[in-house]
């Protein structure tokens, strides 16, 4: 399955053979070209070969086009500040400070502004790209309105709620036009990202922000392409009401539990992902760490309607290891099972004393597997050392395999230092990691071990 | 006399600054927080005990329900504006003396970020708690927090950052202002910002929320 498959039978909830993975690349690119985020975000070339770069690094199945949530705003007149590290952030609100008026604004034509930058930049992607999922981003209608407004919005919901309506209905239709840009662009899915629904109650979303979404979710549908709605921050109070909005997919942040956004969305039949610890792990903790918060994600989420991806807009300084090590895990089931076991046995397993374990009667090779019967490098790594035993002769060689499948073999494992599975030890020595040495290198290197056995005999 | 007092928290509570606003319904065309504030200082009642049993007492509701899910963001605003309200009826008794605030309360976001919600927040429910607020807006570098630290010698420093890259510089301000003023509190909060992050940084105290930050400041006024 291509990743565009593995994503389209996400989102209709088929059970997938592997879970897929969208790293949400967007300021992050800048750092993958080694240039600062204002170069990035101005140019249709930077955007293209960030998204080509962070393919080739992450292999996603799916990508964003880029992650800016300002250019509607920007296109609709609001004041953009520029940032090296972050993407931009904007400053002024026409709507409040009396620039505008709702009745001033017109729908941005694809033209306008960084909009032609962006779905030029999609076309390229795609083109370059047919088989990733292609995401195009778009702000959010109460995200947008909140751009325009302020938050005087909020105020607005009680003191004068039809003309936050008003509003509403406008943002709609840009996010409307958005879509349409994005899907004529090649893009697939249609994310609509509106992180400020985290900050109201449910009465409000539902009066304010259910009848607005709803359609644009309907009209995206009716375009023949597929859906997100990414929310940040603490939304866990609306997830029922963004279910009703009806989108094919909603994303989250680690301030929802998964197991909370999962339970509803398998109620409402609507796919489901995000939640991967963006700060705490991906940014600031180690490659090792992110692979067990991709596997924790996996755990959680399952083989149906889940996509692994970051809460958000992954920062740019975050690690290009970090990513890198969530990438390869997602693709090896075996180190899955392998990180799985080291995870559980950190917190649980007192270490061995090993002092009477090894005598001077015999060598002893322990060999630590997943399981020789159910892992194919294990099986092979245990038939090399009863190979090479067999060519030697066994009765001064004692041959243990330990399986990590139970909490003995974890116990085992963790007391002779081993790392990575399967590994060959030899008298408390470890040998051979991962790979399956040749039989002639592991005859030389047991009879290294006889020889200082009987030496130590004599 | 206490009913004055009863139906100016309510006000508050709700968000309904004065007469004109319609929000709540039941409440529509009665007096608001500014008109009820006056009815009672021109009852007698003391400024002292109009600020604590009416807007100490609603924001601290409102603070609680904030916490517990039951009210959000926009129902917060509208509390605040009404808190503000009368305050602004109370101001000349600040002025006088004949109110004393908590203490002096100094907020801003740190230098390189922009984002404004949160501190807003923070800065209302510590006003509604009683506390003389010193807001430095956004962008707020070191020396913006050392002058405020300089004029109020006792107050508590509360910083503010949205972006996982100004938590840096949260972080050069949170150690410099440290070595300087040891025994200035420095609080901090923001989306990306964890308990464990303020451990590393050496801050005095992290709050998800603003009634953590009211919690910490009623432990040691």
């Amino acid at each position: 399955m291509t990743g565009l498959q593995l994503i389209k039978a996400a989102m209709n909830r088929k059970e997938v053979e592997r879970i897929p993975w969208v790293p949400f690349v967007g300021v992050h690119a800048a750092t993958l070209l080694n240039i600062d985020a204002i170069t990035y975000f101005k140019s249709e070339q930077h955007i293209i070969n960030g998204a080509e770069a962070a393919i080739k690094r992450y292999k996603p199945d799916g990508i964003p086009v880029t992650f800016d949530l300002q250019i509607e705003a920007e296109a609709l007149g609001c004041e953009i500040n520029w940032s090296k590290v972050n993407p931009p952030a904007v400053v002024s609100h026409p709507l409040a400070d009396g620039t505008l008026k709702i009745a001033d604004l017109k729908v941005p034509c694809r033209c306008s502004g960084r909009i032609a930058t962006v779905m030029n930049a999609a076309s390229k992607i795609k083109e370059n790209n047919p088989d990733v999922a292609l995401y195009g981003l778009i702000t959010g209608p109460f995200t947008l309105a909140l751009h325009l407004f302020g938050t005087e919005i909020f105020m607005k919901l009680y003191d004068n709620p039809a003309h936050v309506a008003e509003l509403m209905e406008f943002c709609t239709k840009v996010a409307k036009a958005m879509s349409d840009y994005y899907l004529e662009a090649g893009c697939d899915i249609i994310a609509v990202v509106d992180p400020m629904v985290s900050q109201i109650g449910p009465d409000t979303f539902e009066t304010s922000v259910t009848p607005y979404c709803k359609d644009l979710f309907s009209h995206i549908r009716d375009c023949g392409a597929l859906s997100s709605f990414f929310v940040c921050g603490n939304a866990a109070h609306n997830l029922e009401e963004m279910c009703h909005c009806a989108p094919d997919n909603i994303s989250i942040d680690e301030n929802i539990p998964l197991e909370l956004l999962k339970e509803v969305t398998d109620k409402h039949q609507i796919s489901f992902g995000g939640n991967m610890k963006l700060t705490s792990v991906l940014l600031m903790g180690t490659a090792e760490e992110s692979m067990f918060e991709a596997i924790d994600c996996m755990d959680k989420g399952g083989k149906t309607g889940f996509i692994l991806a970051p809460g958000c807009d992954v920062p740019m300084s975050t690690p290009v290891e970090n990513l890198e090590a969530v990438t390869n895990i997602i693709h090896d089931t075996y180190q899955q099972d392998i990180l799985r076991a080291k995870g559980q046995s950190a917190t649980q397993i007192d270490l061995l004393n090993l002092d009477n374990y090894f005598t001077n009667k015999k060598v002893k090779i322990d060999i630590i597997t997943l399981d020789s019967q159910s892992c194919a490098p294990c099986q092979y790594m245990v038939k090399a050392v009863q190979l090479a035993v067999e060519e030697i002769g066994s009765q001064h060689i004692e041959v243990v395999e330990h399986k990590i499948k139970n909490k003995e073999g974890i116990q085992m494992m963790l007391s002779l230092g081993v790392k990575n599975l399967p590994t060959i030890c030899i008298d408390g020595s470890i040998e051979f990691i991962s790979i399956i040495p040749p039989k002639m290198e592991l005859i030389r290197c047991i009879q290294k071990h006889l020889e200082l056995k009987n030496t130590a005999l004599v | 006399m206490e009913n004055i007092l009863e139906s100016l928290a309510t006000c508050i509570e709700f968000g309904k600054s004065d007469k004109s606003i319609a929000y709540p319904p039941e409440l529509k065309g009665q007096d608001g927080a500014e008109e009820l504030t006056k009815k009672a200082l021109e009852a007698g009642i003391s400024p002292n005990d109009v600020l604590k049993d009416g807007l100490v007492k609603a924001m601290n509701t409102v603070g609680e329900k904030f916490t517990q899910n039951k009210i959000f963001v926009p129902h917060m605003l509208m509390s605040a504006r009404a808190m503000n309200s009368s305050l602004a009826v109370l101001k000349p008794f600040f002025k006088s003396g004949e109110i004393q605030r908590k203490g002096v309360f100094v907020i801003g976001t740190v230098a390189g970020d922009l984002h404004d919600i949160g501190k807003n927040l923070v800065a209302m429910m510590v006003e509604g708690a009683g506390w003389e607020v010193i807001d430095l807006g956004v962008d707020v570098t070191t020396e913006k927090f050392e002058t405020s630290i300089l004029e109020y010698p006792h107050c508590v420093v509360a910083l503010s950052a949205l972006l996982t890259t100004t938590m840096v510089n949260m972080e050069d301000t949170v150690k410099a202002l440290k070595e300087k003023y040891p025994k200035t509190p420095l609080l901090i909060g923001g989306a990306p910002v964890t308990q464990k992050f303020s451990n590393r940084i050496g801050a005095d105290d992290y709050n998800a929320d603003p009634q953590g930050v009211i919690e910490y400041l009623n432990k040691i006024a």
